[in-house]
């Protein structure tokens, strides 16, 4: 990640404009944050590791953030940002729902097992940086309802899912995986692929249709 | 409150006084309840001993001779409701003398029936403890485990029981526990009742297939009506 291949900025004249050198101390900030978080917690992190990491001072911390929880925050929207285009990529060249929502949860749990402090970071730590960081991951997660919904569309049968249903999927996914974060088996989340296509799928297709797309033969 | 020996019977009238077991004991049950409510209204973070003390209507000392700190009060609160918890779905679960189905209905109806009573313990044991340290959410995660040996006979129901995914208990136990937690956040626990049918028609799905499932979720629908 930023935060291994970012040296400090060259000190004297570089030729960056002052927004430039803003902009970089900014992003400098949020993988230091990443880093102190990943090696701390968010709950013993201070503000002194974060600058530490991102090698700027405290002065410039405060002109970015408010305190730790704004900071983790921008941390957090960066992490969710790149998960969606990710997503967004892997879905793109597919047109039916049921492969899009494979290719999606692939390309999550691939992210999050290659980066398993960034998956620490937004599924562990951010339950412990405050209401606010809470409150937003609530709302990342139902984004996720309306892509489930379009699998209604799918079924061929006469009665509507009972309404939580999409709500109910995506917080057992989301679940299992913070549980598998949380228990440093963040790595394995990639095997799991076939488990989550096939959870997300058997409402809308049937359990045997559900599993014949999840595990395909290898 | 001590008699002198031989003195009893001028004790004046009046309830039992209590004796220091059962005081203790009260006073332990209050400090939990109160930690419990200053968890829920302002996460583990933000509680502190002082208003746990004040809610709990007890002194400082007091509330050192039995707990250490915040997180010792907290741990001690998890402990009970974890015990409470398995104790109340267990019971309704072995209670229930109808088929498997029934007997998910009637466990998941006493969790839900629990947590709408008690939504701020809820609300510290669900949404706050993982938050509150490894030692906290080790106990959550330990609680979450208790269900999932509930729903693993629904397997025997089902002629694809060996291709279930292994993670399947896990994986529904955490949806249920998902939309609880949204309820609780939202401050909707007068609402939890109610997603009776629905939780139990996603915990059956897998097992039983949706017709039955939808059969199932309908009757307990028509009788808490």
């Amino acid at each position: 990640m930023a935060e291994e291949t970012l040296g400090p900025l060259p000190a004297g004249r570089h030729g960056f404009s002052r927004e430039q050198v803003a902009h970089n101390q900014r992003e400098r900030l949020i993988a230091g944050l990443a880093s102190a978080v990943a090696e701390h917690g968010y709950r013993e992190v201070t503000i002194t590791h974060i600058t530490k990491q991102a090698r700027v001072s405290r002065r410039v911390f405060y002109e970015n953030f408010e305190d730790k929880e704004q900071c983790f925050l921008a941390a957090f929207e960066v992490v969710v940002g790149y998960i969606r285009e990710l997503a967004a990529e892997a879905v793109a060249p597919i047109e039916d729902w049921p492969h899009r929502a494979i290719a999606a949860s692939g390309a999550v749990l691939s992210f999050l097992s290659s980066e398993p402090d960034l998956a620490r970071l937004c599924l562990v730590e951010s339950q412990a940086a405050g209401p606010a960081v809470s409150a937003r991951f609530h709302e990342v997660v139902h984004q996720a309802v309306p892509f489930l919904e379009q699998g209604r569309a799918e079924r061929d049968r006469g009665r509507d899912l009972p309404p939580t249903t999409e709500e109910s999927t995506i917080g057992a996914l989301v679940l299992l995986a913070s549980r598998k974060v949380a228990a440093n088996e963040a790595e394995q989340l990639d095997d799991l692929l076939p488990d989550f296509a096939e959870f997300i799928l058997a409402p809308y297709l049937g359990a045997e249709e559900a599993s014949r797309l999840a595990r395909p033969p290898a | 409150m001590r008699a002198l020996p031989g003195k009893a019977s001028r004790q004046p009238p009046g309830p039992e006084p209590v004796s220091r077991d059962e005081a203790a004991a009260d006073q332990r049950r209050r400090i939990l309840e109160a930690t419990a409510d200053l968890v829920a209204e302002h996460g583990y973070a933000e509680a502190t001993i002082e208003q746990i003390v004040r809610r709990a209507r007890v002194g400082y000392a007091t509330f050192y001779k039995h707990y250490a700190d915040k997180q010792e009060a907290f741990l001690a609160l998890l402990d009970a409701a974890v015990e409470r918890t398995a104790y109340v779905v267990e019971e309704a679960y072995d209670g229930e003398a109808g088929p498997w189905p029934d007997k998910v209905g009637a466990g998941l109806g006493a969790l839900l029936a629990l947590a709408a009573v008690h939504p701020g313990i809820a609300r510290a044991c669900l949404v706050e403890a993982p938050t509150a340290g490894p030692e906290a959410a080790a106990r959550h995660e330990a609680a979450l485990k208790h269900f999932a040996p509930l729903l693993r006979p629904g397997r025997k129901l089902n002629p694809r029981q060996d291709k279930l995914p292994e993670t399947l208990e896990d994986t529904l136990v955490g949806g249920v526990v998902w939309v609880i937690n949204q309820r609780l956040i939202a401050g909707e626990a007068d609402q939890l009742r109610g997603l009776l049918p629905e939780a139990l028609e996603f915990l059956l799905r897998p097992y039983v297939g949706e017709d039955i499932a939808a059969r199932e979720a309908g009757q307990t629908e028509v009788t808490s009506a």
